[in-house]
């Protein structure tokens, strides 16, 4: 087991390190200059060449891109992500302020998502009828429909029709735990509409097939109750496909999130990570995306070791 | 056919699990609603602003966008400002006089301070003007400042300062945001430029979330600012950005989208306040191609369907713009705005004249970020068609539409662009180097800027008309760019908002002046 989890957090470490070049490289490479568009914000004026190339020289920029690469990636195994171009922020500090609101939306998404979905899953693939039909139709629409989409017509009824939640924005926790709790109710769920169709589904499958298992007849002729065999044979080997969706979804989720927090304009990771993208402001970008390729990479180790939990055969 | 499982029930077996988990949402849900109205909580003087972007770090002098020059006309002030009329009056000075065309003696308030409690004098007025004018400093404000000759510090409440020639724009430049009057220690590229004499000052800052602003009681007209406090939030998306004031989350917003005019604006308790501001237009790459030929790129101004461009990128938020925006002054009524007009088939002739009488192909540059400049675009290249040029489009992000512009990697190019002042010296920089991403690549007339620096110099009516009525016979048959329409901007506020104006043109980015007049009724 021990040398299982260790080589699995070996080959996330590289995949860590594959990710940060690619990155660097295709920032780089992009064209966009970020120095003109820190000078170029908007209508009424333009920088002079000059101008420009003082900022270059401020950013690091003028570097040769060897020595800028070598710059970031001790920079960054030491923990220092460098300052946003933007505002001068310490990029750890912009990600440790952004990153728990992400987490805490992908969490309660999460959660929901969990706690709707695998029952459903469950309970249409053991009721069948016209439950299943129903849970057929809705998962549909559930995995077509966009994040944005759903998002925006939530804020439609709850925010400016009925004015029972904000439309958006933010309040700490420790300022005002109310506004913060009223303000994840509507992306929550905006995000977890998919995610629960898509985990309803596979449970669904999953058990299904469960239930046409040789060894499931078996236990139930035995003399076990129905409830028994599922919840003690059906459920638990239905649980690692179940379980894998769940790794990737989350991970999908922390994409989903880049449109929802635009939508309600929740300040997290996702959004400072295209407002970064579209200022080219590196660092911000770089310190995000390495952050993101860590969890990722984490969540999949820990999907790897409880499959390995769950199913014995998988550690040898 | 289907054959029953025995572990498949056909009585859909109570769902435990799950109904628990809906009530629990639910109840959620509603002890969430049932306090309060869902919106933040609104207070008698604090007024609660969405603002379209989050300024970024404040560097003194330079011109960084709309956001940041919001925030510059809250927490900074220079000589002179604008009331709520728009029209240019003394600011940190309390008067000033013009001994001859190009001395002026500027007489501040007394007992002036700046936000850290630190005394404003002249000598602060002397070191700031002169680092605008300096080149080095990267400011934008050469134009105005320029012609800054001397700088004489009189006492600790008086300033003299003389200009190598007359300029009829220099008191409008020192109203512009960035002419702040600031410490010596913000005049430099890295300090962030936090500290000022204006009527608010930074209390708190959440960086992605919104700022707060106290009012300054030693702000010199502190007694007549009824507001005690803005806060900002950054609602940089212009649906969310509605959203908010629609659903009382906000007091006010800046930059309305035009997709949202309709909505905002027919909505009760909420007033839309709209004036025509930027402008847009073409501009050519003159160093190479068909566009260096003046008859080229004069066919293109009348091949233009102004009213179809405004429809297409601005519901008709604006006007058509036949020729420059000049500024609201009885004595150049008339000049400058009838250039151009829609005539495919003039637009037929001049380029039949100019060797082109089956047209050519070329690429327009837009971008695909701002979906108003990608929009004109798209018109400009069905009229551009319909002419026989065959365009091809190109709409990189912002980014590399900078770029692009920048090294005039385009044969014609849609833009959007507003005077840093509403004197038409703004032209200036589209007929004179250096190149940027926002005029005609590689393009300068001596003779239409002689012209327009005579109608800024000239010290009578007559002779200024008459000096911007040459500069824009030549522009147009020279066209240094085409013009195509201006477009609304749009502040929008609660009824409970009394007080504040849109100023009208090029001071509407500027209109954050006003907020020294505004109050909150509730």
């Amino acid at each position: 087991m021990f040398s299982y989890v260790l080589r699995r957090i070996g080959v996330g470490l590289g995949l860590v390190l594959l990710v940060l070049t690619l990155i660097f490289l295709a920032l780089h490479l992009v064209p966009g200059d970020p120095a003109m568009l820190l000078l170029s914000q908007g209508d009424g004026a333009s920088a002079t060449p000059e101008a420009v190339a003082r900022v270059r020289t401020q950013l690091g920029l003028d570097q040769p891109l060897l020595t800028q690469y070598w710059h970031f990636l001790s920079g960054a195994l030491t923990g220092d992500l460098g300052e946003s171009f933007r505002n001068r922020q310490p990029v750890s500090e912009a990600i440790g302020e952004r990153l728990p609101r992400t987490l805490e939306l992908v969490g309660l998404a999460t959660l929901v998502a969990v706690v709707v979905g695998v029952p459903w899953g469950a309970l249409a693939a053991r009721a069948g009828g016209w439950f299943d039909s129903v849970t057929s139709v809705l998962t549909s629409i559930g995995i077509a429909l966009p994040v944005f989409v759903f998002g925006s017509i939530l804020i439609l009824v709850f925010s400016l029709k009925l004015g029972a939640l904000p439309a958006g924005g933010f309040a700490e926790w420790g300022e005002d735990p109310n506004r913060h709790a009223q303000i994840l109710v509507l992306p929550a769920i905006a995000l977890a509409v998919g995610f629960a169709s898509t985990i309803a589904r596979m449970t669904r499958s999953a058990v299904l097939e469960m239930l046409h298992q040789d060894w499931v007849r078996t236990a139930r002729s035995m003399g076990l109750s129905r409830r028994a065999v599922f919840r003690r044979y059906v459920l638990r080997n239905s649980l690692n496909p179940v379980v894998t969706t769940v790794g990737i979804g989350v991970g999908t989720l922390l994409g989903s999130t880049v449109l929802v927090e635009r939508v309600f304009n929740y300040p997290g990771l996702s959004s400072l990570l295209v407002e970064a993208v579209t200022a080219r402001d590196y660092p911000v970008v770089q310190g995000i995306v390495i952050t993101i390729a860590v969890l990722f990479v984490s969540i999949n180790i820990i999907v790897d070791v409880l499959y390995g939990v769950l199913d014995p055969r998988v550690r040898r | 056919m289907r054959t029953t499982h025995p572990l498949r029930t056909r009585s859909a077996a109570r769902p435990r699990l799950a109904a628990v988990t809906a009530v629990a949402v639910a109840a959620m849900t509603l002890t969430a609603c049932s306090s309060g109205d869902g919106g933040s909580s609104a207070s008698e003087e604090s007024l609660r602003f969405g603002l379209s972007a989050e300024p970024v770090a404040l560097t003194t002098g330079v011109w960084q966008g709309s956001a940041t020059n919001f925030m510059l006309t809250l927490i900074h002030r220079g000589l002179m400002t604008l009331d709520d009329q728009g029209d240019l009056v003394p600011g940190l000075a309390e008067s000033y006089e013009m001994t001859d065309d190009t001395t002026y003696v500027f007489t501040l308030h007394e007992g002036l301070t700046f936000s850290d409690g630190s005394p404003l004098t002249a000598e602060n007025v002397k070191s700031s003007l002169e680092y605008y004018a300096n080149p080095d400093s990267g400011s934008t404000l050469i134009g105005g400042l320029g012609d800054i000759s001397d700088i004489t510090v009189d006492s600790d409440t008086q300033v003299t300062i003389t200009l190598e020639a007359p300029n009829n724009a220099f008191l409008e430049y020192l109203a512009v945001p960035t002419a702040a009057i600031v410490p010596e220690a913000s005049l430099n590229a890295e300090t962030p430029n936090e500290v000022g004499a204006g009527p608010f000052m930074i209390e708190d800052a959440q960086a992605g979330v919104g700022m707060t602003l106290a009012k300054f009681d030693g702000f010199y007209d502190a007694d007549d600012v009824a507001l005690e406090e803005i806060d900002l939030s950054y609602y940089a998306d212009g649906d969310a950005r509605a959203n908010a004031l629609v659903s009382g989350d906000v007091d006010m917003i800046d930059y309305v989208t035009w997709e949202n005019f309709d909505r905002v604006g027919s909505t009760d308790g909420i007033t839309l306040d709209a004036t025509p501001g930027p402008f847009q237009y073409v501009q050519f790459n003159t160093t190479e191609g068909p566009f260096a030929d003046p008859l080229v790129r004069e066919a293109v101004a009348y091949a233009i369907n102004r009213d179809n461009a405004l429809t297409a990128a601005f519901q008709s938020n604006g006007e058509p713009l036949e020729g420059v925006v000049m500024p609201d002054d009885e004595a150049l009524e008339g000049v400058g705005d009838e250039l151009w007009s829609y005539d495919p088939d003039r637009a037929e002739e001049l380029l039949a004249e100019a060797g082109y009488p089956d047209g050519f192909e070329a690429t327009l540059l837009a971008t695909s970020q701002y979906t108003f400049l990608q929009d004109t675009a798209l018109s400009v290249q069905q009229d551009l068609q319909a002419v026989g040029i065959d365009i091809t489009l190109d709409a990189p992000d912002w980014s590399g539409r900078l770029e692009k512009g920048a090294a005039g990697d385009y044969d014609l190019a849609v833009s959007g662009d507003v005077g840093i002042v509403t004197n038409p010296s703004y032209l200036l920089g589209f007929v004179t180097p250096p190149d940027n991403f926002n005029r005609s690549f590689g393009y300068e007339n001596e003779e239409i800027a002689a012209a327009l620096t005579e109608g800024l110099r000239a010290t009578d009516d007559d002779s200024r008309r008459a000096a911007y009525e040459e500069a824009f016979d030549l522009f147009a048959t020279d066209v240094p760019f085409a013009s195509i329409d201006t477009r609304d901007q749009a502040w929008a506020y609660s009824d409970d908002v009394e007080g504040f104006t849109n100023l009208t043109g090029f001071h509407t980015f500027f209109s954050g002046y006003t907020l020294v007049n505004t109050s909150l009724n509730r």
